[in-house]
């Protein structure tokens, strides 16, 4: 038999050759390891010897195990929060620690588990199974759990739970107050005290010198101005600081600095954050209003304002800021002075005569009267016969004798 | 693998194969020869190889890992088919799930992935190793083409730039969506007929569903079959031409110093009926001068085993620790900040956008300049090089012969600024493309809470 020609390369390249395969069994253990090591692995073990312990051995055989989901179809949302949180449904563990605690019944009642799944009101990443990525603290993800570590994180002035009531807002918008939601609840009720109306939109109706914030929360977070911001660089924390001195925030501003307390900024931020577009099926929010709702009582008194003597300021919109009360209107905000005495007060405050002022107005009110209020100069003459007419009426009810204001 | 006796029966005539199986251990070079023709597998190896064409340090094996790359590319892609869902609505939520709960989901991706990105370079590498020791050149066969399979090899890069670019599509996120915005509007550029040729790609003027379909089947059916066929062909060119190009260089030595001994009795080898002529590895001439030339079983079929299983390990590691990234879902409304092509095409937009040149209202886009002159004169230039290279035969399967030395050097320039750019791109460019040191942090991007 012929010979085969001899070759150097064996001795070497076997060697190499069984490194190699040593390195792939390597590899493949790596990455059989590497799809085992999950953290619910440990909170699946954990629950069941707790269950165990409580219950007794046959409860603890029936807990299921692996990965577990809520599929809420028509939200389209797969929750696997469940495959570590197993107690959520399970009763008996109210007092045990995170992930092993029981859900309180009460929300779960209006919210069945099956129809809103976990994340519609904790918020988080339902697909992820890993704690960091399913608590949504990774980039890429823009909804975190909103718990109360991540309210210490803003060290919340009053409930530090509150962050999660932004996520229940956004179903109950229109609601004038909702149970459980204190910091949306306050925030709602300063919406009404501050008059935000008077220059912003807010579902459908409003002033247009400030931003419609009908759908405000879904401005994406690298529209905002940051430059001015310190400390968290998040759109919440914009809203924050922008609500407790809107001027250091955006320069030239004219939004009014309300002197809000923390808490009232915190919680009016929920309540911008949380006006988002709502795709909720309609069965979820069946009965539910679609409108900011007003009472009876609102109405009948705006009614009477538009048809008494200072039925021209509510027609034109002035009252929005400001009271006319010797002509029986009340401004809703009261951001403004009344003006009931504009013609004493234009004088005293800009050093001009109301016509004057009116004519070539400074300050908020050149804003307003070029932006949202436009007036003829038919009608400037029309307001300056109201406002004496105004001044001479609160004359009147003051007791003070009429004196022609031009003469003086 | 002795087979045992029973097995082994002795030939009963010439041509025929008595042995049911091949050895992958031959005694003789007849049995060597004989695992060649019995294996369908090994039928594109030639029953013997030049030893120089074996070294590491000449072809580094480059063509051979980006075979296996595209092996991993299909092999990893196929359970991927079955989980992905190419539609505008369900696709980020696919891949989310394949990331989180399917079994090995997040490591078949990373390996896709990783092995895809290691292709672009390791083809390109081969293409600058080729280049480089002018391995595009013939040599001393009859019959030679080998300028033929260096521009199918430029087509075969071109084919593996146009995979990836598609794959990075398809989850449907902020970095696919803006990434293959970038690309397209690049295209959107030439004269007349960009804004046409773009339509094209995306299916209509906005990247949408459409888009979405066609890449798909471009990235799973379209590109993969071609490159599968390029492939052949090029494997096959190989062969025809008388193996790598070193083995010509080698050829020559061998009859520089054996033309003044004896003459030997010359033969033809047709392997196979496919290598024509008297190419170098073939002839007796070579293949009787001793020590140049080794069995391809088992030596070479260890080194491919090596290169094969080596890159497959190394890839497999890697998916293990390093994750793919999945940005936000795709919103058009939101342009991330910057917004980035694919990395290998990113000195294409660092070009473009230096020679964006603007003169009060009047400014002169550089998209054609940068995305299109640019690289199609690139382009272009490479694959005609084989007929504008003018070096002798002697040039052909040398590291850095003499007679190359210019052209040699004109591009490597060539590459090392493509690779500049290619650094400035990725790690310079920060929010609104502009330029920062390594040492200048970039300002945060904002989140929402």
């Amino acid at each position: 038999m012929e010979q085969r020609t001899s070759s150097p390369y064996p001795r070497v390249d076997r060697v190499v050759l069984a490194i190699v395969g040593v390195v792939l069994v390597i590899g493949t253990g790596l990455f059989m390891w590497s799809d085992r090591a999950h953290d619910w692995r440990y909170y699946q073990l954990q629950f069941k010897q707790m269950v165990a312990e409580k219950f007794g051995d046959d409860k603890a055989a029936v807990v299921p195990g692996g990965v577990q989901q809520v599929w809420a179809a028509d939200l389209s949302r797969a929750d696997r929060c469940i495959t570590c949180h197993q107690a959520v449904n399970y009763k008996g563990f109210e007092q045990a620690e995170h992930p092993y605690r029981t859900h309180p019944v009460e929300p779960l009642k209006q919210h069945p588990l099956e129809d809103y799944g976990c994340t519609t009101c904790h918020g988080g990443q339902g697909w992820a199974i890993d704690t960091a990525a399913a608590h949504g603290e990774v980039a890429h993800w823009e909804e975190p759990l909103l718990s109360r570590a991540l309210g210490e994180t803003y060290t919340l002035a009053g409930n530090k739970n509150a962050l999660m009531q932004m996520n229940c807002n956004t179903c109950h918008r229109y609601d004038r107050q909702t149970a459980g939601a204190g910091a949306i609840n306050l925030a709602k009720s300063l919406v009404n005290e501050k008059g935000c109306r008077a220059c912003h939109v807010i579902n459908g109706f409003g002033g247009t010198i400030g931003p419609d914030l009908t759908n405000v929360g879904e401005k994406p977070p690298e529209q905002y101005e940051l430059s001015r911001l310190s400390g968290q660089r998040t759109a919440f924390a914009w809203h924050v600081a922008h609500f407790k001195d809107p001027r250091a925030l955006s320069e030239g501003t004219v939004m009014p600095n309300f002197n809000l307390s923390t808490e009232q900024a915190q919680a009016l931020s929920m309540l911008m954050l949380s006006w988002r577009r709502n795709d909720v099926p309609a069965r979820y929010v069946a009965g539910a209003p679609r409108t900011d709702p007003r009472s009876a009582d609102e109405l009948k008194a705006e009614a009477a304002m538009k048809t008494g003597p200072g039925g021209w300021f509510v027609q034109t919109g002035c009252f929005v800021c400001h009271s006319i009360s010797a002509l029986g209107v009340k401004s809703p905000a009261q951001i403004g002075p009344d003006l009931s005495t504009a013609v004493e007060d234009v004088q005293s405050r800009f050093g001009m005569t109301l016509d004057a002022f009116l004519a070539n107005p400074t300050g908020t009110m050149s804003v307003v009267l070029s932006r949202q209020i436009i007036l003829t100069p038919e009608q400037k003459q029309v307001a300056i016969q109201k406002l004496r007419e105004a001044f001479a009426e609160y004359q009147r009810q003051r007791g003070t004798p009429v004196t022609s204001i031009s003469s003086k | 693998m002795r087979l045992p006796t029973l097995l082994r029966t002795k030939p009963e005539a010439p041509g025929v194969h008595a042995e049911p199986f091949w050895s992958f251990r031959p005694q003789s070079d007849r049995e060597a020869g004989d695992a060649i023709v019995s294996n369908f597998a090994l039928h594109w190896f030639p029953a013997k190889i030049s030893k120089a064409s074996m070294a590491w340090n000449y072809s580094f094996w480059l063509g051979t890992i980006s075979a296996a790359l595209f092996f991993l590319t299909i092999l990893s892609g196929l359970p991927l088919l079955f989980l992905y869902v190419p539609s505008i609505e369900r696709a980020y939520q696919s891949v989310k799930d394949i990331e989180f709960v399917i079994t090995f989901g997040s490591w078949i991706r990373a390996v896709h992935r990783i092995s895809a990105h290691l292709m672009v370079i390791v083809v390109a590498l081969h293409l600058v190793r080729v280049f480089l020791t002018g391995a595009y050149k013939n040599g001393v066969g009859r019959g030679q083409q080998r300028e033929i399979n260096w521009v199918i090899g430029v087509v075969m890069f071109l084919a593996t730039l146009f995979l990836s670019f598609t794959g990075y599509l398809l989850p449907w996120d902020q970095l696919a969506f803006w990434a293959v915005t970038v690309g397209t509007n690049i295209a959107s550029s030439i004269p007349m007929i960009g804004p046409g040729v773009r339509e094209l790609l995306i299916g209509g003027r906005n990247i949408d569903q459409a888009t979405l379909i066609r890449f798909y089947v471009l990235h799973v059916v379209f590109l993969p079959g071609l490159l599968g066929v390029l492939f052949a062909y090029h494997m096959w060119r190989v062969r025809k031409d008388g193996g790598l190009a070193r083995a010509d260089a080698d050829a020559e030595s061998v009859l520089e110093s054996s033309r003044a001994t004896e003459v030997v009795p010359t033969k033809t080898y047709t392997l196979l009926g496919v290598a024509r002529g008297t190419a170098p590895t073939v002839t007796t001439r070579t293949l009787e001068a001793a020590n140049t030339t080794v069995n391809a079983v088992p030596d070479l079929t260890r080194r491919a085993l090596i290169a094969t299983l080596g890159t497959i390990a190394v890839v497999s590691i890697m998916s293990v620790f390093i994750a793919s990234p999945l940005e936000e879902p795709a919103n058009a409304l939101i342009t991330p900040n910057p917004a980035k092509a694919p990395w290998y095409f990113l000195w294409l937009q660092e070009i473009v956008t230096d020679t964006t040149i603007r003169i009060g209202s009047f400014t002169l886009n550089g998209a054609f300049v940068g995305g299109v002159i640019l690289p199609g004169l690139l382009v272009g230039l490479m694959t005609f090089w084989p007929w504008i290279d003018r070096s002798t035969h002697l040039a052909a399967g040398v590291w850095l012969p003499r007679d190359r030395r210019r052209q040699n050097l004109v591009f490597l320039l060539v590459v090392l600024f493509v690779l500049a750019l290619t650094y400035v791109g990725m790690e310079l460019r920060g929010p609104y493309w502009n330029f920062y040191w390594p040492w200048e942090p970039w300002p945060d991007i904002p989140g929402r809470i």
